[in-house]
């Protein structure tokens, strides 16, 4: 039976974890399961950009995929790709590895009291974001659908945490 | 053509390629990558990529000079300059080579997706804009006019070399003759065609009415003048001004006619501001002001200020080779819109169309086509299909002997070459019309 592993990396919210969970196994109607293992990241810092090397951690994540799986890594840590400053998440499209950082979606970072709600809602967003290209989702256009790209956290609050009829088609598709 | 965007990515870090590439598949484009400049220009040339990503630092041929080779090859492609914070003045000189936009290595992903977004647009308006221009090219194209006698191809030269001018245009013609399609095509092949061509049908316009439909007016300047609204001669600003029927407005329309043809100044009706513009002005008519002129029916100095070139267009009866033409080109524009098999005309229908005076011109004979179309059955157009009493035939033959080759000709057609019939209808015995057939030749067509 095909499964959904979420592995915290460095994460200090894995309650908020629990939260979410349900609602990934009804959107990709998949079993979603946590798997608490350790991984050192050091050797994926850049210290002149003082950030994490999403495509190397990526890459390390690759091999603990079992067969039937999509894992995806959420961790707190700042995450970048070589040409961009900064990424919420990171996904190989229609693979089985996907990462997505909680680093830039506390509202505190931006000068705003913490809201642990919308911290959940956004990280759920990110999530199902990237667990949706590992399944063969492109960036949609339709406003409100979760695969919509974006870019600031403003964005991320205006979509939904929903997958638009066209998205799910493809979903019913690619789980079919 | 194909929607889909297709973007190269020239970059000699193979980590950047691969986050780029992924980027841009995620959001739906189509994506290649080059690791230098001489593979980017190989695969430039085996394919058109609407959007280029160039970094600035590359081995060998750096990407300022890559860029310069890209708009040589070819211009419109978009290329977008990666560059570090660095080499920012690098960028700018790319920008004057014609570079779209630059970006600042790492980037942010906001700016890139707007970056993108916006090259993306601009393409698409430029797509939008070609097709635009190619449709109004075709609007009204004068190669598209049909006919080949030397009468229509006088006109046709006459509007290739007026179009070109700012000149008034007088164009006499019967009604039917396309009065109206001649004056388009002068506007459409004229630096004014991407502004309307303003039509008025000035017969068609009550008298108390011209003043308002030309001039415009203000609130309130009349009863029922609820809002304020412009004129033909302010809506027609930039484009080109066509008076139907010339011939038809009042003599005291005609002097307020030419002084806002002298001055291109006019105020609208009950009010006082002065409006200019710049308009041309083409006028048609099926009357000839020459003789209204004489009999004092038309101002000469408004006739004098209209004739600065008159192109005639000869009616249909004087150029009947032009019917075989037209008549082809209604049957199939008839036949594709109502989506009928129609595609060929009878010998028989031919030759009556031929033969036909067409009082009413082209109007006439496009009329005449629909009608058969509607009517008709397989892919011919037939005489039966056709609205002939046969008596219509064209009414210029001069001696008897002309008269009675026709009349047996129409006779026989009529009773579909039933000889008992055609001789009980004529008059005569068979043999009688048997001798008559071979005197005058007449040959059983269709």
């Amino acid at each position: 039976m095909s499964l959904i592993r979420i592995i915290p990396l460095q994460f200090s919210g894995v309650e908020e974890l629990d939260k979410i969970l349900p609602m990934i196994t009804r959107r990709f109607k998949m079993e979603t399961t946590l798997s608490l293992q350790h991984l050192d990241l050091t050797p994926f810092f850049n210290p002149v950009r003082s950030q994490y090397d999403a495509n190397k951690l990526i890459l390390k994540l690759a091999p603990m995929v079992l067969e039937q799986e999509k894992v995806i890594g959420i961790t707190d840590l700042d995450l970048y790709i070589p040409v961009l400053s900064y990424i919420f998440g990171q996904a190989y499209l229609g693979g089985s590895v996907a990462l997505v950082s909680g680093h830039r979606l506390e509202n505190s970072r931006y000068g705003l009291p913490h809201d642990s709600k919308l911290f959940s809602d956004r990280l759920l967003k990110c999530v199902l974001h990237e667990l949706g290209h590992t399944f063969g989702l492109r960036h949609c256009l339709k406003p409100g659908c979760v695969m919509v790209s974006t870019t600031y956290v403003e964005e991320l609050d205006q979509k939904s945490d929903n997958f638009c009829r066209n998205c799910q088609s493809e979903l019913a598709i690619a789980n079919a | 053509m194909d929607n889909k965007l297709s973007i190269l990515v020239v970059d000699d870090e193979l980590s950047v390629r691969d986050s780029l590439s992924n980027w841009f598949i995620e959001d739906g484009y189509s994506v290649d990558t080059a690791e230098d400049a001489k593979v980017a220009l190989k695969k430039i040339e085996a394919f058109h990529f609407h959007i280029i990503l160039v970094d600035i630092k590359l081995p060998g041929m750096d990407g300022l000079e890559l860029n310069r080779r890209i708009k040589s090859i070819n211009e419109d492609t978009i290329v977008i300059i990666m560059t570090a914070f660095a080499s920012v003045d690098s960028a700018v000189q790319a920008l004057k080579d014609g570079a779209y936009d630059y970006v600042c290595k790492p980037f942010d992903p906001d700016a890139v997706t707007h970056i993108i977004r916006n090259a993306s647009n601009t393409i698409q308006l430029s797509r939008e804009n070609l097709s635009l221009q190619d449709r109004i090219k075709s609007l009204v194209n004068v190669e598209d006019i049909i006919g080949q006698s030397e009468g229509i191809l006088n006109v046709l030269e006459q509007v290739r070399v007026v179009a070109q001018t700012d000149s008034t245009v007088i164009i006499n013609g019967d009604s039917g003759t396309g009065k109206e399609l001649i004056a388009k095509a002068i506007h459409m092949n004229s630096s004014r065609r991407f502004f309307p061509m303003v039509t008025v049908h000035c017969g068609a316009i009550a008298e108390n009415l011209m003043e308002s439909e030309l001039f415009g007016h203000e609130r309130g300047a009349f009863t029922g003048a609820q809002y304020a609204r412009k004129g033909k001669f302010e809506m027609a600003d930039g484009a080109t001004l066509f008076l139907d029927e010339i011939s038809t407005i009042s003599m005291k329309m005609q002097i307020e006619l030419l002084r806002v043809l002298e001055t291109r100044r006019f105020t609208r009706v009950g009010g006082n501001r002065e409006f200019k513009s710049d308009f041309r002005v083409i006028c048609a008519t099926n009357r000839d002001l020459n003789s209204m002129v004489k009999a004092g029916e038309f101002r000469e100095d408004l006739y004098y200020r209209f004739n600065v070139f008159s192109i005639d267009i000869p009616p249909l009866r004087e150029r009947t080779e032009d019917i075989k033409l037209l008549s082809e080109h209604f049957v199939k524009l008839y036949a594709d819109q109502m989506n009928k098999g129609t595609k060929f005309i009878g010998k028989r229908a031919a030759k009556s169309l031929k033969n036909y005076a067409f009082p009413g011109n082209v109007r006439e004979l496009e009329n005449l086509i629909e009608r058969a179309i509607v009517i008709g059955t397989g892919d011919t157009v037939q005489l039966k299909d056709l609205p002939f009493d046969h008596n219509i035939s064209k009414p210029s033959w001069e001696s008897i002997k002309d008269m009675e080759h026709h009349h047996i000709e129409s006779i026989l057609q009529k009773y579909d070459w039933n000889i008992s019939k055609s001789a009980r209808a004529l008059g005569v015995d068979r043999v009688t019309l048997y001798s008559k057939i071979r005197k005058y030749k007449i040959e059983k067509v269709g």
